[in-house]
């Protein structure tokens, strides 16, 4: 049983990277898909990230986060072969016209969102995210507060997502639906969804405050962590090979 | 409104199955208790009750008609619905306001409902102004409670309703639950205190690991330690002691002591041997022994 965004554990090659290259090399390997518009580049990226994503038996949620991608890049796509025409005219529109190089353009879209979003999703099933926070700590010189402050937003997403779908649960039991069409019904939806959910997030970042403090959150230094995150060869390897992808992106 | 569970499969996810062919009635006017371990698929089958999940096969018949056919509402109107965390549910600002929304969300707010309202306000003693939030944890769900048994569902189900209660909370919610259910709601509950199944079910089910392993009158079940072992649980103590009592009759020069097959019989076995013993005489003299009562004395001495 995992949930969103949730480690995975395992002992692939991606899982015993360094947290800071798993970090850094997806930001990088991101960063590289939005550098080049070649459509050939951007397939063989997104392939990379696929067979990384195998390599860590990760396909699962891979494809779940390539759904909601598509969705999202489909918007994106629509918008680009509708309203910027460019090549050989296809379709007559109104406004301009659906060309070829529209369609391109749309499909670069989709597949540079796709490529550029798998590692980014895949670096969180693969590190534990305290790993990440006190590698960042560690190695980066990140303050603890901050660093800590990122891990536990993380770490609440599953808490506040099972706690929605228990007031959705006991509000659906009152006779409250949720399968509501129409702005107006979903907005009277926010009182019996939203105040307990806000309600129960007060208290319970009040209540992990509190926690934090009686543990000596404010000790706590760059020093206090006793787990070290030195860089492996394969670590080296594997950050100079996403930085090479960057470098081919840039000159593509 | 009756109840009806036929070899009923459900699962979360299609991977894990939780309940593996679960059947059982629950007839119009029952108070019924559902016992098991953490994890043995009560929760699940209460989500079943009201529709909040589907069966994979099987049926789930809330009078006589499946869940799958009743839309959200239609169903919340028949199976009221008591979930362990109040804070789930409460929404409004006020306590007053909180009742009402139980009927805004069935859609049935009229003069009648804020009549209701009123007189559940009186019946619980609430301040209709206090702010919900700032209750205590007895007092929200006391809310909760009120809020779910204002709109007068034929049939309650109540998810651990006492956990985390106080003992005098625990009986204030206890006794409105057995004031509804004398006057004919139909009661479901789960519950991890063998004490209140053992004082207010009529009827037990014993659930483990997803499946139905005993049911029957209340009093039989809990004296059965044989399958009350087999789904990892204690009987109440009072059957504990009356049974102790029942194995003690060779040690009072044969005298029999009482028996100790019905709840009340169990009280009165207590009372003979602890306050008047020259009543014993008077109990009759056949006392079957029940399944698994010599383990009675050793766990109890344990204790
Ligand atoms: N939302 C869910 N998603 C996936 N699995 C779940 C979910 N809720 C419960 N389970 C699993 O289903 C099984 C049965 O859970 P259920 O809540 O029905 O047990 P229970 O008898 O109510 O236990 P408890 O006494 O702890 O309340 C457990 O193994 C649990 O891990
Ligand atoms: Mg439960």
């Amino acid at each position: 049983m995992n949930g969103f965004l949730e480690y995975v554990p395992g002992t692939s090659l991606m899982h015993r990277l360094n947290p800071i290259v798993k970090l850094l090399g997806a930001i990088v390997f991101a960063v590289a898909c939005f550098f080049s518009s070649n459509l050939v580049f951007l397939a063989c990226m997104l392939v990379l990230a696929l067979a990384m994503a195998a390599s860590c038996g990760m396909m699962k949620p891979t494809i779940g986060l390539m759904k909601a991608v598509f969705a999202f890049s489909l918007l994106l796509a629509i918008i680009q072969i509708l309203f910027t025409p460019s090549g050989d005219a296809l379709v007559v529109l109104p406004w301009g016209y659906i060309g070829t190089g529209s369609l391109i353009a749309a499909l670069t879209t989709v597949v540079r969102l796709e490529a550029a979003a798998i590692p980014l999703f895949l670096t969180f099933y693969v590190t534990k995210v305290s790993d990440m926070t006190n590698a960042a700590v560690k190695v980066l010189h990140v303050p603890y507060k901050y660093a800590f402050t990122f891990s536990l937003t993380v770490h609440f997403i599953p808490v506040f997502l099972n706690d929605m779908k228990g007031i959705m649960e006991s509000q659906t039991a009152r006779g409250v639906e949720f399968d509501q069409v129409g702005i107006i019904k979903k907005i009277g939806l926010i009182m019996p969804l939203c105040v307990p959910l806000l309600v129960s997030s007060v208290r319970k970042t009040n209540s992990a405050a509190i926690a934090a403090e009686v543990r000596g959150f404010n000790l706590r230094t760059r020093a206090s962590g006793f787990k070290q995150y030195p860089f492996a060869a394969f670590d080296v390897v594997a950050l100079l090979a996403v930085v090479a992808l960057l470098v081919v992106a840039i000159i593509l | 409104m009756t109840i009806e569970f036929r070899d009923v499969h459900a699962s979360y996810n299609a991977d894990i199955p939780i309940l593996k062919g679960v059947s059982f009635t629950v007839e119009d006017g029952e108070f019924v208790a559902f016992v098991g371990t953490n994890g043995a698929g009560k929760s699940t089958t209460m989500r079943l009750v009201n529709g909040l999940l589907k069966p994979e096969s099987g049926e789930v018949l809330v009078d006589g008609v499946p869940t799958t056919q009743l839309k959200t509402s239609e169903l919340a109107r028949r199976v009221g619905f008591l979930f362990q965390n109040p804070d789930n549910q409460i929404c409004c600002n006020t306590v007053r306001e909180e009742l009402l929304f139980s009927f805004r969300a069935l859609g049935a707010l009229d003069a009648e409902a804020e009549r209701r309202v009123d007189e559940i306000i009186a019946e619980f003693a609430f301040n209709p102004d206090d702010d919900p939030f700032l209750l205590n944890r007895g007092t929200r769900q006391l809310l909760a409670l009120a809020s779910t048994i204002v709109v007068a569902p034929p049939v309650i189900v109540l998810d651990e309703p006492t956990t985390g209660l106080d003992f005098r909370e625990c009986v204030k919610v206890m006794d409105i639950i057995r004031h509804l259910h004398e006057n004919g709601t139909t009661v479901i509950m789960v519950c991890h205190d063998m004490e209140v199944v053992a004082d207010f079910a009529e009827r037990v089910i014993v659930m483990s690991d997803g499946c139905v392993v005993d049911q029957g009158p209340t009093f039989e079940v809990l004296r059965n330690r044989h399958t009350l072992k087999a789904a990892n649980l204690v009987p109440p103590q009072i059957v504990d002691i009356s049974l102790g009592l029942n194995m003690m009759r060779p040690d009072l020069e044969g005298t029999l002591v009482a028996t100790a097959n019905t709840l009340n019989e169990m009280e009165l076995a207590i009372a003979t041997a602890v306050g008047k013993p020259e009543a014993a005489s008077s109990v009759p003299t056949y006392a079957p022994t029940a399944p698994g009562a010599e383990d009675a004395l050793v766990e109890g001495g344990a204790r």
